[in-house]
């Protein structure tokens, strides 16, 4: 760890006031509402991402809900989660009394959903800011919000008429052109996007014969995807004007750096929390050393932008 | 209750039976916290493997700072951790969820099918240090996997085998019935005995099937499960397990061990990444 001299300033912005003290966030879903997990220091993050949250309780799905892959992890958990008022009531006056900002993820089947659970968190103590996972199939379409650019930036758009939360839009891999809809978010008033969410994938039982997910397929997370997710980042950065946040597959501090020379403001840690909890800690130190080490005292320093590089690759 | 995330010296490597291995660890905290039937997520280091490996601790010896994990090799993550030697260091996360309640006093019947056989010895010495009355019923395809009997000092051990090499020839569970040991002979036995149990899915079931019939209360059968496992602390929810009363349980942070009533059967699955 840098010493108190040198220490760098690590702060981040992430829009609409939304400042973090290290650019180390938790992924949505891999550290419950922040209650769980102890061993992960609390220092060392910038802020935490909730499990996904709708208007109504949700079970989660049937077993079995997660596998093992090369390198990586399949989830279809199925948004269980105890509903946005238990969250209002409960989890967010808890979150009002810590010095770590918590985003609150959200999720749902409609633009009506979506709305209802950004109302009932607008002005609600504790909550920092928003998330929208628009990995969600839309029930009417039965098509995913995210991977239309015009239905993301309906309820990007819909969601942004009723909060006055910092707006994150969390982008989904699963589409051809991942630059459209970070495009079409930023004009419907996201105030920053996460790239990326899981890639879909499966896993089948040979012995059973059967997929390993009750559900068929999963979302793919850890570092399989890395450097899919660190592509989605050094596009998407290049074509927007709001914060990109890199998430998919971060293990190291190196693997961080990755992100945020690529152009990633801030980055979010998913799978390695479930596998070595001290990963935090050391993430936000590698990057301060990183900062000490090349002589940079801001964040903002960190991407290359060079026209040299970006017509080399 | 203190949970570590610390390196473990591996003390001693041994076969305890065909097929399975034994570690023993040192670990202090660990040894002196963990209660019986409670887990540790292990770190492996295997290529292309990312999750911890959940497992029970076998035993644990608080005042030598010791703890033993049983268990067989039955993907990347357990090789690698077979493949481990004397003085090699370990990553321990634990000790992990709720173990089994032992504040009984009614004599303990442990019905252990396979692998499940290693969360028993630390459980079978608890329960004796109570002063409880217990018999072991154990199970495995073969004489040569199971666990001796000598690991069950003061315990009444009974075995099954799929190959009628050592004991009764068929399943564990047969003896619930067939063998009839004395608490559940006759009339009476309604609440005479608990049960505690870890097994294969297939082989729980029919215990709860024999427990139907015998008009054994699910709630007098503690259960050790086994579900895929991600995080191990409740944050994934990967761990699902139906409950009787609809929705999930989390094995990792409601269970391991859970009395039977509590869990829906008839959608129980099975599957581990080892």
């Amino acid at each position: 760890m840098a010493s108190m001299a040198e220490r760098p300033d690590l702060t981040v912005h992430l829009g609409r006031g939304l400042h973090l003290r290290s650019p180390v966030m938790v992924a949505s879903g891999t550290f419950g509402y922040g209650f769980d997990a102890p061993q992960v220091d609390r220092a060392a993050l910038g802020a935490i991402v909730s499990k996904g949250t709708t208007l109504r309780p949700r079970e989660g799905n049937a077993p079995i809900r997660i596998a093992e892959t090369p390198s990586g992890m399949l989830n279809a958990i199925g948004l269980q989660n105890p509903g946005v008022d238990h969250v209002a009531h409960v989890y967010a006056p808890q979150w009002a009394t810590w010095d770590l900002p918590v985003i609150v993820n959200v999720a749902g089947d409609s633009v009506d959903e979506y709305v209802a659970v950004a109302r009932r968190l607008n002005g609600v103590p504790g909550v920092a800011g928003l998330e929208l996972n628009i990995s969600c199939p839309n029930v009417q379409s039965g098509l995913q919000f995210g991977v239309d650019p015009v239905l993301a930036a309906e309820v990007t758009h819909a969601v942004r008429a009723v909060t006055e939360l910092p707006l994150i839009v969390k982008l989904t891999p699963n589409v051809t052109d991942i630059v459209a809809v970070a495009r079409a978010v930023e004009e419907a008033g996201a105030d920053a996007v996460s790239a990326i969410n899981t890639y879909v994938g499966m896993a089948i039982d040979i012995r059973r014969r059967r997929p390993i997910i009750s559900r068929g397929s999963g979302g793919l997370s850890g570092p399989a995807i890395k450097p899919l997710a660190l592509h989605a980042v050094w596009q998407v950065a290049a074509e927007v004007h709001i914060p990109v946040i890199g998430v998919g597959g971060i293990m190291t501090p190196g693997d961080a750096l990755e992100f945020l020379l690529a152009g990633a403001t801030a980055v979010q840690l998913g799978t390695v929390n479930y596998v070595r909890p001290q990963a935090a800690a050391e993430i936000h130190d590698g990057i301060a050393a990183y900062m000490v080490q090349h002589g940079l005292t801001d964040m903002r320093a960190l991407p290359i932008r060079l026209v040299s590089v970006l017509t080399h690759v | 209750m203190s949970i570590a995330v610390a390196p473990a010296v591996v003390l001693e490597r041994s076969v305890p039976m065909a097929g399975a291995v034994e570690l023993v660890l040192s670990h202090p905290p660990s040894a002196v916290a963990v209660g019986p039937g409670q887990f540790f997520q292990l770190a492996v280091s295997a290529p292309h493997t990312i999750l911890r490996r959940p497992y029970s601790a076998a035993w644990s010896d608080p005042a030598g700072g010791r703890i033993g994990f049983i268990f067989n090799v039955v993907g990347a993550g357990s090789a690698w951790l077979a493949a481990l030697d004397e003085g090699d260091e370990l990553d321990l996360l634990g000790p992990l969820g709720r173990g089994f309640d032992l504040a009984g006093q009614r004599p303990a019947i442990c019905v252990a099918g396979g692998l499940g056989v290693a969360v028993f010895p630390g459980v079978v010495r608890a329960l004796i240090a109570r002063g409880r009355t217990v018999i072991i019923l154990q199970g495995a395809r073969t004489a040569a996997q199971l666990l001796p009997a000598s690991r069950f000092p003061g315990a009444d051990v009974h075995v099954a085998t799929d190959d009628g090499s050592a004991g009764h020839r068929g399943s564990v569970v047969d003896l619930l019935t067939k063998y009839s040991p004395p608490p559940l002979a006759g009339e009476g036995r309604v609440g005479a005995v608990e049960i505690l149990t870890c097994g294969p899915t297939a082989m729980l079931a029919a215990l709860i099937d024999v427990a139907h019939r015998q008009a054994i209360p699910l709630s007098d059968i503690q259960v050790a499960l086994e579900t895929p496992m991600g995080c191990g602390i409740g944050t994934c929810l990967g761990c699902a397990a139906p409950l009787a009363a609809g929705g999930y349980f989390l094995t990792c942070q409601d269970g391991p061990c859970v009395r039977a009533d509590r869990i829906e059967w008839e959608l129980m699955t099975d599957g581990f990444h080892g």
